[in-house]
């Protein structure tokens, strides 16, 4: 019996990777001397999704062609900071060309697992590159700082009368925490004061709503914080019930119901690293040459079915730059 | 391929300490201690502040040991004195350490390529200095698990060792030569979770990275490799427990290893794991074989 389970178990370990071994289709192996690019990307989430599209787009604008000029490679760590360590040892065990890291613990890790080689790393979708020790070495890349001026701008256009702006954050999460004190600082410039709640976990969030609500907050402004965001439809939810608007910071917090935006282009911001990774695969610069760029274009999102739902008006000006992400 | 192989061991040798904490609070003194997700980081918070301030790397070691010790040694006062049930007794220190961990590194912490560690600073270096940075990890590593290996064999066979084994086998026995039994808890807490924090502390040298959810899992981690070791080498009574649980850490680390090889996709990595954990134990119980239905672990 107990041997029977036993075979049991092997089959369906040895089918189960057999099914995923062929679904992966990042095969790197096997394809000769085709340069290798090892993407670590930090977790499976949208924004950083795009960022991988970009990547790949980039390169290709800059006429490579994948198969032929590169491979790419990618893993994702499922938000495990040993599970993204040990595939950055794999990439450099099995000599890529370039590891680029998405997000800044994966980028951190590449960059670590890189040292002994000397491989070229880039990254994206970081805030704060210095704080993470991104700028010294042979690594380059591009940073997601957020238009926060721009935000308080959009909000103070939306919301004449608004006073304060709630914000709940991470506080273990170094882009949350510096993002947080520019808010604080610029605030005070645009008239509004903010609320900010910090948490520890994705669970307490919610919690921390409910708080900023009853101290009766005017909106919510959110950062780019992978916990907020992750729980993002039952912030908007309470919010909703409570009559208060969110605004996102990014076009894919608008989708999901946020009222408004000002915010980067992951996908941009992608084919501005890929850009750089081509360089780097083609040998017209090096990585520890290059210096990281940061991103300042934003454009304004707007989702008037949202708007509509808490009968807000928005001005016309507003309306004419913005990007409808809403179907009507 | 051998680059992957060097590295694996590493990782192995590196968390085999946090593993060999987890052997004694476990398995010795049959104390589920989750205080490890919380002192784990502890010791890579230390050590990354310690680092980026420009102490001495091999002195965050011993740092690193200290608040350990001093977080095994609150488990071991709030289970034993204040009378809190073992489990919840890790899980309050574990999660008053977490805000505490955070309080002493500000918020997650990178240390610079320009900081020596322990595998780059000077007398490191001129021990082993014609080596390649990795093959340095893997020497300096391997030194220290089998540095404390040895001296955890010679700890449980003093008579404070063999108490502390006594605790967990039988602990009437303890009582009997009038000893008092709740005092060698505490000291097994306090050995097990300065192990983990040095664990923790040599993560943080070769990641150059303290994040404050680097802890989350970690006795689970643990706890698998204790047991795949000690189910593996059960019916070799010589080996030494301490090596079946190093033999467990570098094959958990492999699993992972060998699953990210295969380019499997990371939602699916645990699974797998699992998989192959099972499997480990199956096999082991199917060895030993005849008529015993769950696993004496």
């Amino acid at each position: 019996m107990k041997k029977l389970l036993c075979m049991i178990m092997i089959m369906a370990m040895t089918f189960t990777m057999a099914a995923c071994g062929s679904g992966s289709g990042g095969d790197a192996e096997g394809s000769g001397d085709v340069p290798v690019i090892g993407i670590n990307q930090y977790g499976e989430h949208s924004s950083l999704d795009n960022c991988r599209e970009g990547f790949i787009q980039g390169l290709k604008d800059a006429g490579l062609v994948e198969g032929t000029d590169f491979a790419i490679e990618y893993q994702n760590a499922g938000f495990d900071d040993n599970i993204s360590a040990q595939i950055s040892q794999n990439f450099s065990a099995n000599n890529v060309a370039i590891m680029c890291g998405i997000a800044t613990p994966s980028a951190m890790a590449c960059f670590t697992a890189a040292e002994d080689k000397d491989i070229p790393v880039i990254f994206t979708a970081i805030t704060d590159p210095k704080a993470a020790g991104l700028t010294e070495g042979n690594v380059t890349g591009t940073s997601d700082k957020l238009p926060i001026e721009a935000q308080l701008e959009l909000i103070r256009k939306i919301q004449p009368d608004a006073k304060t702006i709630g914000i709940v954050y991470t506080t273990s999460e170094p882009n949350s925490v510096s993002a947080i004190a520019e808010y604080q600082e610029k605030a005070g410039d645009y008239g509004f004061t903010i609320e900010a709640a910090g948490v520890t976990a994705q669970a307490e969030v919610t919690q921390a709503v409910d708080t900023l609500i009853k101290k009766g907050v005017d909106c919510f402004s959110n950062l780019t914080d992978n916990n907020v965001v992750g729980v993002l439809p039952s912030v908007l939810e309470k919010t909703d019930a409570a009559g208060i608007p969110v605004y996102g910071s990014e076009i894919e917090q608008v989708v999901k119901g946020c009222v408004a935006s000002a915010g980067i282009d992951y996908i941009e911001l992608g084919k501005k690293t890929g850009a750089m990774a081509a360089k780097i695969l083609k040998g017209e610069a090096k990585a520890s040459e290059m210096e990281y760029e940061t991103i300042t274009d934003y454009s304004i999102y707007i989702n008037s079915k949202a708007l509509a739902a808490l009968s807000m008006e928005i001005p016309q000006d507003v309306k004419d730059g913005a990007v409808e992400t809403s179907e009507e | 391929m051998i680059d992957l192989i060097i590295s694996t061991l590493t990782q192995g040798f590196i968390y085999a300490l946090l593993s060999y904490g987890i052997f004694i609070t476990y398995k010795i003194l049959d104390f589920p201690d989750l205080t490890v997700d919380g002192s784990f980081p502890l010791g890579a918070a230390v050590t990354a502040v310690m680092l980026v301030n420009g102490f001495n790397p091999y002195l965050t070691l011993l740092c690193a040991l200290a608040v350990g010790a001093a977080a095994g040694l609150a488990t071991g006062l709030i289970h034993v004195k204040l009378g809190v049930r073992d489990l919840l007794a890790g899980i309050i220190t574990m999660t008053a350490l977490f805000s505490i961990n955070l309080q002493i590194a500000g918020s997650n912490l990178a240390v610079e390529r320009a900081v020596d560690t322990i595998f780059s600073a000077g007398p490191t270096m001129m021990l082993f200095g014609s080596f390649s940075l990795i093959q340095r990890k893997l020497i300096v590593s391997l030194i220290l698990v089998i540095l404390f290996k040895l001296i955890l064999d010679f700890y449980f066979k003093t008579k404070s060792g063999l108490l502390l084994r006594a605790v967990g086998d039988n602990n009437v026995l303890v009582t009997s030569l009038a000893k008092d039994k709740g005092r060698v808890k505490i000291l097994g807490l306090v050995i097990a979770n300065a192990l983990v924090a040095l664990s923790g502390c040599i993560v943080c040298h070769e990641q150059r990275a303290f994040a404050s959810t680097m802890g989350t899992g970690q006795m689970i981690f643990g706890l698998a490799a204790v047991i795949i070791g000690t189910t593996l080498f059960r019916r070799m009574s010589f080996v030494k427990g301490t090596t079946a649980v190093l033999t467990g850490s570098v094959i958990y680390k492999a699993c992972i290893q060998a699953a990210i090889s295969m380019g499997l996709p990371a939602n699916l990595l645990k699974l797998i794991t699992a998989l192959l954990f099972l499997v480990i134990l199956v096999i082991g119980n199917v060895e030993k074989g005849k008529g015993k239905k769950y696993a004496g672990a």
